[in-house]
Order: structure tokens, then C-alpha cells, then sequence
């Protein structure tokens, strides 16, 4: 889709996870350690933290600096440009502008073969 | 002046512009946008065919489209006026559902040949609020449909919201 920045691309894999979902439902209600999260998930800590790397890349959370608990918290703003892509209004008119481009193609073969029509009759 | 009749709400925070480029002359594009027999073959999504469909196209006309879904129940007409035509280059109409306390929408659409044959089509929304803005780019239009993709939008709206509280 044209108008997908690229990062987009990395906000839909992460969110295309169950369990990075779940870390983000979890982190929507404020912010967490990474031993706070392996609790809930019943995943060991590598897991989780393979998880938050890859939500890390994608912008949704940041860890902070403090150096011994450094807690995740979510960055809600790349969900923005997500909200809008998934957003019905976009979404209905790339749809409308995806069919509008194959009948504009139909409306210029019927004049190309009318045209050629007019002047057949002209001849 | 577009959508500068509603709220005082900043234009940019309830805008959203589209476009797209295709191998079309401006004049084809702008036929297409005008006419009800062009309408019926495009607007809308798929599965969505355009049921109802009146136009009076000159400025100070008056439009009226409806859609029927998977359903076969035909949803709430929608439409508006004309606020604006320039042949072959720009229309502008105000839009929205006919229901009682709908919002409406200011949409300028504009066709620019930018090479013979090319052209560059831009819908430029301005929702009349800025609640009306985030109630159609966050939730349906056509409730139901795609219910992967709708699953994520709430999901994300659910997360935006929690973010903004």
C-alpha cells in the first residue's frame, strides 16, 4: 500500500503476536519490569524478552533508564498511523480507489473502441 | 472554508487526505466522480454495492447514495451537497449519514493531470469534530466485515485510549 510508512510494517508484526498483544494489554495499564512479566505469561524471561525486542523495534514500548529494574512501559504512538491505516474511512476508500482504477481502465477501452467506431463510420 | 462552519477544533487534528495515481486522463476520473452510472460501478468496497444512488450534480445540487452489505439490508443513505465543482479538476461536498445528530464531513477532491494521461487523485476529509474524526478512523463504517482486521482496530484503539487517559 502506497501510502504505508515502512515502520508500519513492523508495528503489524508485532501486533500479529498473542502473547506481544497481551504484553501491550498488559503494559496499557501502566508500566511493568520484565520479572513482572514473565508472572502473568508463564514464559521464561529470554521469551519475553525476545518479545519486547522485537515491540522495542516496532516503537510500541521503551524500557527505562533506571539500570536495575528497567521497566517497559508502552509507547502508544506508532499505534496512531495503525488506528488510521485500520481506520474504516482509509480503509473504505483504498478500497473504492483500488475498484475505481479498474473501471476508469474499462471506461477508456469503451472510448477507444467507440472512437474507433465514429471514425469507421466517418470513413 | 472547508468544515471552518463547524467546531473551532483545529483543521489538522480531524483532516485526513488520500491519494492515489492513476493512468487516467483528469476528465475520465472527474466523468467517473460525477455520474450515478459511473458511481454504482466503484464506490465502496466490495460486497458493498451502492443501492441508492441521486445526483444533482451542479453546485448548490444535492446528492444521496446508500450501501447495501452481505446482508442484504441496505444501511443508512448518506449525502450532502455541492459546494464546489471545477470540471475535470475539483469537486467539494459536505457529507454525511441521515441520521439524527450525525456529524458531518467537508471532502475536496481533487484531479491533477500532472502528465497527459496521469493523474494524481486527492481526498482531502475534514471531519466537523474532532470525536467525529476518531469515530471513523477507529471504528466502522461497515460493522462486522474483515473481523481479523476489525479485532485489530479495536485492540489498538483499545491501547490508544488507556495511552490518552
Amino acid at each position: 500500500m502506497a501510502q504505508t510508512p515502512a515502520n508500519l510494517d513492523l508495528v503489524f508484526a508485532a501486533l500479529a503476536d498473542p502473547t506481544r498483544r497481551a504484553i501491550l494489554a498488559r503494559l496499557a495499564q501502566g508500566e511493568a519490569t520484565v520479572n513482572e512479566l514473565v508472572e502473568p505469561f508463564s514464559l521464561r524471561q529470554p521469551s519475553i524478552s525476545k518479545h519486547l525486542k522485537v515491540l522495542e523495534g516496532a516503537g510500541l514500548v521503551s524500557r527505562g533508564r533506571n539500570a536495575q529494574y528497567r521497566p517497559v512501559r508502552l509507547d502508544a504512538a506508532p499505534l496512531g498511523a495503525a488506528a488510521e491505516w485500520l481506520g474504516n474511512y482509509r480503509r473504505f476508500w483504498e478500497m473504492s480507489l483500488d475498484r475505481l482504477d479498474a473501471y476508469v481502465r474499462v471506461m477508456q477501452q469503451k472510448e477507444k473502441r467507440d472512437g474507433r467506431k465514429r471514425k469507421h463510420r466517418r470513413a | 472554508m472547508a468544515g471552518s462552519a463547524s467546531t473551532g477544533e483545529p483543521e489538522s487534528e480531524r483532516e485526513i487526505t488520500i491519494t492515489r495515481v492513476f493512468d487516467a486522463p483528469a476528465r475520465l476520473l472527474f466523468e467517473a466522480y460525477s455520474k450515478p452510472e459511473h458511481i454504482m460501478q466503484w464506490f465502496g468496497p466490495k460486497g458493498w454495492p451502492v443501492t441508492l444512488c441521486e445526483i444533482d450534480f451542479r453546485v448548490g445540487g444535492r446528492f444521496r447514495f446508500a450501501m447495501t452489505g452481505p446482508s442484504g439490508r441496505q444501511n443508512t443513505p448518506f449525502g450532502g451537497e455541492y459546494l464546489e465543482i471545477v470540471t475535470n479538476r475539483k469537486i467539494v461536498y459536505d457529507n454525511g449519514f441521515e441520521t439524527k445528530g450525525a456529524g458531518r464531513m467537508v471532502v475536496t477532491v481533487t484531479f491533477d493531470e500532472f502528465a497527459a494521461g496521469r493523474t494524481r487523485l486527492t481526498i482531502h476529509t475534514v471531519f466537523g469534530s474532532i470525536a467525529m474524526y476518531r469515530s471513523h478512523t477507529s471504528r466502522g463504517f461497515e460493522q462486522g466485515t474483515n473481523s481479523g482486521l476489525d479485532n485489530l482496530a479495536d485492540l489498538v484503539g483499545r491501547l490508544l485510549a488507556s495511552e490518552r487517559a
